[in-house]
């Protein structure tokens, strides 16, 4: 369990996947699609939050604000140089909200 | 020493007893006959710098003295049976979780709203269990004036030393009786005082539930650095809600423990004109506490003026009962006689700890005092 | 750096028991954000919670905490409170606990304007104990004690609350964690008894029979039901019957904090001042 909150380096957004407990409001509330769930049988709910498009996170710290287990956490602005919010991000969003928080399988953005 | 005379009624001693003790918060809610004490400890307190509050209800009344007690401060709350029964909850808190306090309970003719401004003794039962669970009560029973000042002293004593409510039973009678009552003297109370045992290691090494099997837990007071927690659940060494099975047992079997293991420090009893009572045809004991001992004691005087040799066992603290004297004084002599403003509440009590069945009884539960002749009269019709 | 939460925490009580997703974790955060910001040394905090799941509150902050029976609350909290006026006392209740058993103790703690903050959570049901019925459950909607149909009516809490006296009352929900922080931050400052209001979600209990299984409907059916109070203020009444209105409901700081009263009452009988009289208030009723 981290007890060092300084951002590991050139890393948007880090999970802790001892206290995540898969609710996937995270998820629901990035806009970027820099979050999904993933199957993880050895966790109570079987998924578990991934980091799966850091490059596109836009710093807006909704994922650390909304998580209830203090699991998420994002970095400064100072700490990393985040992105805007691009259409191909808004698509991948759009498609892990749809497909029950997962990004799809054979999912290809541009 | 019993130096100091103060002309009183019992319900203002036993408020001026809590603020010689040391007690800084007073919380509660008008019961009569308590009332008075109440109305007495709220102008005490704040002339000491300390509070006192009437609140909305009995359960708040309570609820507020124990949270004072565990933020660190001595605190007194006074009810009558109605408002004892309402406190239960709220008492077994106390008790789970081991706050000190100091409940007075001036006794009224019950059950339910019963005979608000008349005398009774019957909340001895309920003072032994008052709330679910398995504890143990610690329950004292003034039987005069001057003890409605020096019980409530002695209550607050024990509940620091054993950290949990103790209750003490006035009455009535003694509540609104008016008279002189030979005290201690303020510097004596004040040398007396034990406070509450305190940890003084370093924060991290501060266990406050882990004590040994037969002692209470150390519990320091709030923002002095020792940060800790109160539950009423089981809890483990640093008070957070447990089920695990052996700290379960082991807390249970310690909230009984810590009070049976140490009687000594609790028990204490009168034995009245006992000393030449020594196993002969004829001899009489009496057997009762609170205000219907000052009547058995005259009608002991009357009866001895009769050529009967009676004496009076009158125990003080009342829970943990005083069993094993109460069995050797009972094996000494045969006519046994209890009275009692109830039906046989303690008498049954004495039933268990003598193993004796045969004991006569003398009950009234009209809100009426018994007299002492109504004693004399008794013995002489059935021994 | 991010937030660091871990200070406040008692690490060794983590992960909570909270459901994967209770609006209890979001308020968790909110309140460190807003004690940290305050500067509020942790010694100086003592966090007292009822019981139900926000009962757990008190358990996992590294303050002085206790955990009361059902409904007492804020009448433990009065008590050290009052025996400790220069310290900071803050309860955590639900609305079971609030505004049903404790609802007495609530209304007297409003009277009294302690200077309390007292953060209800009203996730709407009696979560912990399975889906009773509580005093904020719409009418209509399933519960264990009324599987076909909630026939009791609801009451506003926070109305409840301006009218018994507190000082300071808002309401947010765990939709807005920024803008719970910044309520509990004016709260804590505010001197007088703070009546704060979240609205949270319980997709466990109350949602899964209710067709909002998910954590997410919940929140949408909570930002549904709920407005800020400028907007409120201008709809009918109608329209008002199925809103909550957020954000700060009542602020009054002239009205005198209870300990502060208090504080006459020691002066009176140490011979400091004169006695308290009718003239010394405004409102003479």
């Amino acid at each position: 369990m981290s007890n060092v909150m300084v951002a590991p380096e050139n890393t948007p957004v880090w999970v802790d996947t001892a206290r995540c407990k898969a609710c996937d409001i995270c998820v629901d509330a990035c806009p970027a699609g820099v979050l999904s769930m993933q199957q993880e049988p050895t966790s109570t709910l079987g998924a578990m939050i991934t980091v799966v498009a850091p490059e596109a996170c836009i710093g807006c710290s909704e994922c650390e604000l909304v998580c209830p287990d203090f699991a998420i956490y994002v970095a400064e602005k100072k700490e990393f140089k985040f992105s805007k919010l691009t259409d191909s991000s808004k698509a991948r969003q759009e498609a892990i909200s749809n497909n029950g928080y997962r990004l799809p399988v054979d999912y290809k953005g541009e | 020493m019993a130096t100091r005379e103060v002309i009183s009624t019992g319900n203002e001693l036993s408020a001026m007893a809590a603020v010689d003790a040391g007690c800084m918060f007073f919380g509660g809610y008008p019961l009569t006959p308590s009332s008075e004490v109440m109305h007495v400890i709220s102008d005490l307190l704040p002339a000491k710098g300390g509070a006192s509050i009437q609140m909305e209800d009995e359960i708040a009344g309570i609820c507020c003295v124990i949270g004072a007690s565990m933020s660190g401060v001595r605190a007194l709350t006074a009810t009558s049976g109605p408002g004892v029964s309402l406190k239960a909850e709220n008492l077994g808190l106390a008790q789970m979780a081991e706050v000190p306090m100091v409940l007075v309970n001036v006794m009224r003719g019950g059950p339910s709203t019963g005979l608000p401004t008349r005398v009774s003794q019957g909340d001895i039962k309920q003072a032994s269990n008052p709330s679910h669970g398995d504890y143990r009560s610690i329950t004292l029973c003034a039987g005069n004036l001057a003890e409605c000042y020096t019980e409530v002293v002695r209550a607050f004593n024990l509940a620091d030393r054993f950290m949990q409510p103790v209750i003490v039973l006035t009455d009535e009678t003694l509540g609104h009786m008016h008279g002189k009552a030979m005290l201690p003297t303020q510097e004596e109370v004040e040398a007396g005082i034990v406070l509450r045992k305190k940890f003084d290691g370093a924060p991290e090494d501060y266990r406050p539930y882990a004590c040994e099997a037969t002692e209470p837990a150390v519990l320091n007071p709030m923002f002095e650095g020792y940060r800790y927690h109160y539950t009423g659940l089981h809890h483990d060494a640093m008070g957070f809600p447990t089920e695990e099975i052996e700290t379960c047992r082991k807390l249970i079997q310690r909230l009984e423990d810590k009070v049976m293991a140490h009687q000594d420090e609790i028990e204490l009893n009168e034995e009245f004109m006992m000393d030449d009572l020594n196993g002969e045809d004829g001899e009489v004991l009496i057997i009762a506490y609170g205000s219907v001992s000052l009547a058995a004691k005259e009608a002991i005087r009357h009866l001895r003026a009769d050529g009967i040799k009676a004496g009076l066992f009158r125990p003080i603290t009342i829970w943990p009962s005083p069993a094993k004297r109460i069995k050797e004084v009972t094996s000494v002599t045969k006519n046994v006689l209890c009275v009692e403003l109830n039906i046989r509440q303690y008498t049954e009590e004495i039933e268990r700890a003598s193993g004796r069945l045969d004991l006569e009884g003398l009950y009234k539960v009209n809100g009426r005092a018994i007299s002492p002749y109504e004693i004399v009269e008794k013995v002489k019709e059935v021994f | 750096m991010a937030f660091n939460y871990d200070k406040y925490l008692r690490l060794e009580k983590m992960p909570t028991l909270w459901c994967w997703g209770c609006g209890d974790g979001v308020i968790l955060k909110s309140f460190i954000r807003a004690v940290d910001k305050l500067g509020i040394s942790q010694d100086d905090m003592c966090v007292v919670s009822g019981i139900g799941c926000s009962g757990r509150f008190s358990s996992y902050v590294d303050f002085n905490t206790v955990h009361t029976t059902h409904g007492r609350t804020v009448a433990y909290a009065t008590g050290i409170k009052l025996a400790n006026p220069d310290k900071h006392v803050v309860c955590v209740a639900g609305d079971g606990d609030s505004l049903a058993i404790g609802g007495n103790h609530t209304i007297h703690a409003c009277r009294r304007n302690i200077d309390i903050t007292f953060i209800v959570i009203n996730n709407f049901i009696y979560g912990l104990t399975n889906s009773q019925t509580s005093p904020t459950t719409p009418q209509g909607m399933w519960t264990v004690t009324q599987k076909v149909g909630n026939i009791d009516p609801t009451f506003d809490a926070c109305k409840l609350a301006i009218a018994s006296g507190a000082s300071f009352v808002g309401r947010e929900t765990v939709n807005s964690p920024k803008k719970i922080e910044k309520l509990i931050v004016q709260a804590l400052e505010h001197k007088g008894f703070s009546f704060v209001e979240i609205n949270s979600n319980c997709h466990i209990n109350l949602g899964r029979k209710n067709k909002m299984q998910s954590a997410m409907a919940n929140l949408d059916w909570i930002d549904s039901i709920t407005v800020s109070k400028k907007k409120y203020d201008a709809m009918s009444p109608e329209e008002q019957l199925n809103l909550l209105p957020t954000g700060i409901l009542k602020q009054d700081k002239e009205v005198r904090e209870y300990c502060d009263m208090y504080e006459d009452i020691k002066k009176v009988h140490q011979g400091q001042r004169a006695k308290i009289t009718q003239d010394d208030f405004e409102k003479k009723i």
